[in-house]
């Protein structure tokens, strides 16, 4: 079916290209993308608020590139990315009063919209939300939903929307898709969406109970005979730079109240190799590694915060 | 502003950015025709003279999974642009084998254009601008099987107007079909860059001949076919370049925003080597920095918005409704034309123009018109025209320097 609002390809459908170097070895030629980082590190953030001035709030996130990433923009050899780094644009429009159409709600109505760019992530996305956008959507809706005062707006609407200019990967691009496969980079993308929304949220003075900020933990088997050790536990993974994730959780941490609005958990975190007097179980640990990366974005969410502050005080 | 606001009592004085919302029009009036008493300079309500454009900045080659990608700034208008390129196989082209015949005359010469230089430079630009019949081929080519996609979207949240989710506005859709019309009409790029060519190995007689030196007969007279040259080369794949502009933040004039970062997104393009693997029966391409190759764009069209603004916009219509109305003061002007409208001046003045214009020889040669459009009013005359144009070549100096640093 084609879309006639938009313009469309050659009606035969076209084939993303396929390199040769990919055909000749399964695992690729190329080296593999290595995490550098310690397994506590977290990449830098950087995070701008008021960019969008039509917007009541709007904020940009903009995640480190990794180590391999780095290298290969800095030198140049090959036209396939090792891997990719965060991006997106989050734009809050409201308080606005609801349509007339619309039943009576005594508290703010919030709708959020995640959509990725047509040139986001590797493979070309549709122009249509598909079904993992609004999965997005609705996953951020919770984590936002519960640190909003949403009382103070009867009768009124709140349109979040988030574009995503460039996603992360769910796997090194070599690896074929295995049995540990999910999408996994759609994980770092909410953890990103949460801190970008929640900056936009501050920007365009919505009273919430706290700053709420994601955070990723997961639990990585790194050694080539696949599960054969346990895995560690590791805190903000990009999928690119592991061989297989086993575990994954992602958790919207409000600091100030220690309260935890979304978690989700994917995979099998039954076994964990945690140090020897910690005995948490598996599940616990990668909670708890999450609420750790959530703390650390949020450092990085207070000070975009306090600029956007400035500058509204500032400019009245 | 300092004058609307003075001539009001002071109990009822509002502050400049109330009047502005409540009184646009006669804000933008009193800022552009100043009581002469005050000496002030006429000007725009942002600070900008009528014909200056707002602060333009590009980048280019920021995003990872495309091909090319620019984000341009045009005050507070952004438009990021991303170009993907995927291949096209002519066995998926349904009219393949009809439009391939047609165009088998010309393959020879065009062969001869290629052979010349494998990846057009700028020296050969003129050899085939002269060959009309390269010409018809081109267009037949990238218009015909549609190996130009642009779409443009403005649900992102880039201004309250737009709902997420909802299908293409029309501003959306005519955008995009302007973006499209224009890469047609300025022929921006070529499509001997998106042709995917193969060569047929040159299985002929020298191999087979040591194996049936009996049917030496038969061969020579296969031979007389194809001896006085290789195999003719033929077409198997072209590449398409998917051309999605996303309007990040909308504060008026998107065309000339989304245009400049499409034509920043596609001087930044790259395709990789590509080439028809007859094992595989597929195309493959050589991942190769160093063999991959950047498009040849033919010149560098540039975008320039215009809006009207006029003092009173019901004077035509009230001379020829109310004949003896009497004239209006003759001596204050009474229309602006402002280059570059935000998005506060575009909800003020129907009238518009759009004025494409390109300069030959990189920049030396004489300025070339590549598309004018005028439409919403009848202000405009052809001297004003030919007064825009000189604008839009002043400006395409400049945004030819953003896009070279870029």
């Amino acid at each position: 079916m084609t879309d006639r609002r938009r313009i469309n390809g050659p009606p035969g459908g076209t084939r993303p290209a396929v390199y040769a170097s990919l055909l000749q070895s399964a695992t690729g030629a190329a080296d593999r993308a290595q995490r550098q980082r310690q397994p506590t590190d977290l990449r830098k953030i950087f995070l701008k608020t008021g960019l969008i001035p039509s917007a009541s709030g709007s904020s940009y996130l903009e995640f480190e590139p990794s180590a391999s990433l780095a290298a290969a923009r800095a030198n140049p050899k090959s036209l396939i990315p090792p891997s990719s780094a965060l991006k997106l644009a989050c734009t809050v429009h409201g308080p606005k009063p609801l349509p007339r159409s619309a039943t009576f709600s005594p508290n703010l109505v919030l709708t959020t919209h995640v959509k990725y760019a047509p040139f986001a992530a590797r493979r070309r996305k549709g122009h249509i939300r598909d079904a993992s956008e609004r999965d997005l959507g609705v996953h951020l809706e919770t984590a936002l939903r519960g640190a909003i005062i949403a009382e103070r707006w009867p009768k009124s609407g709140l349109d979040i929307t988030l574009t995503i200019i460039e996603a992360e990967d769910d796997r090194w691009w070599g690896d074929a898709p295995d049995s540990h496969d999910a999408s996994w980079g759609m994980m770092n993308v909410l953890a990103g969406c949460i801190t970008a929304a929640s900056a936009a949220l501050a920007d365009a003075h919505i009273d919430c109970l706290d700053l709420v900020s994601g955070g990723v933990a997961a639990l990585v088997s790194e050694d080539m005979t696949g599960s054969s050790g346990p895995p560690r536990l590791v805190l903000d993974t990009d999928p690119a730079e592991h061989r297989s994730i086993v575990s994954a959780c992602v958790v919207a941490y409000m600091p100030a109240r220690d309260e935890i609005t979304e978690l989700w958990l994917k995979g099998d975190s039954s076994k964990a190799a945690l140090e020897d007097d910690d005995k948490r179980p598996g599940h616990e640990a990668l909670i708890d590694g999450a609420v750790d990366a959530a703390r650390g974005a949020h450092t990085v969410l207070g000070q975009a915060v306090r600029e956007s502050i400035a500058r509204t005080v500032g400019s009245a | 502003m300092a004058s609307a606001t003075a001539n009001a009592p002071p109990s009822l004085s509002l502050p400049p950015s109330q009047f502005a919302r409540l009184q646009p029009h006669a804000y933008l009036l009193a800022h552009l025709s100043p009581p002469p008493a005050s000496n002030q300079p006429s000007i725009r309500a942002n600070g900008r003279a009528p014909s200056q454009f707002r602060v333009t900045s590009a980048n280019a080659g920021s995003l990872t999974h495309t091909n090319g990608s620019a984000v341009v700034r045009i005050g507070d208008t952004a438009a990021v642009c991303g170009v993907r390129a995927e291949i096209l196989h002519t066995d998926d082209i349904a009219s393949w084998s009809v439009s391939e015949s047609s165009t088998a005359a010309s393959t020879a010469k065009h062969q001869h254009l290629a052979d010349l230089s494998d990846h057009p430079t700028k020296e050969n630009k003129d050899v085939d601008q002269d060959s009309d019949a390269a010409d018809d081929e081109d267009r037949a080519h990238v218009q015909g099987l549609n190996l130009l996609v642009p779409n443009l979207s403005l649900s992102t949240g880039c201004a309250p107007g737009f709902t997420p989710g909802a299908p293409p506005s029309a501003l959306a859709q005519s955008l995009s079909h302007q973006i499209l019309s224009l890469l047609h009409s300025t022929r921006l790029v070529r499509a001997d860059d998106l042709r995917i060519w193969y060569q047929p190995p040159n299985l002929g007689p020298e191999d087979i001949e040591p194996h049936n030196e009996d049917e030496q007969m038969d061969v020579d007279a296969d031979q007389s076919g194809s001896a006085e040259n290789r195999q003719p080369r033929e077409i198997k794949a072209f590449w398409v370049l998917y051309i999605d502009v996303m309007i990040i933040s909308l504060a008026g004039n998107p065309f000339d925003a989304a245009w400049a970062s499409v034509l920043a997104a596609l001087r930044d393009t790259k395709l990789p080597k590509a080439w028809w693997d007859v094992d595989n029966e597929m195309v493959l391409c050589s991942d190769d920095l160093t063999q991959a190759y950047g498009l040849s764009l033919r010149g560098l069209p540039v975008a320039s918005s215009f809006c009207v603004f006029e003092a009173d916009a019901a004077a035509g219509w009230r001379a020829v409704v109310i004949p003896d109305a009497g004239e209006q003061k003759k001596g204050s002007q009474s229309r602006w034309i402002l280059a570059d409208p935000d998005g506060y001046e575009e909800g003020l003045g129907q009238e518009r123009a759009c004025v494409v214009v390109d300069k030959d020889n990189d920049g030396k040669g004489k300025t070339v018109i590549v598309k004018m459009e005028k439409h919403g009013g009848w202000t405009v005359d052809s001297a004003d025209l030919r007064q825009l144009v000189d604008i839009s070549a002043k400006r395409w100096d400049d945004m030819k320097r953003i896009l070279d640093q870029c």
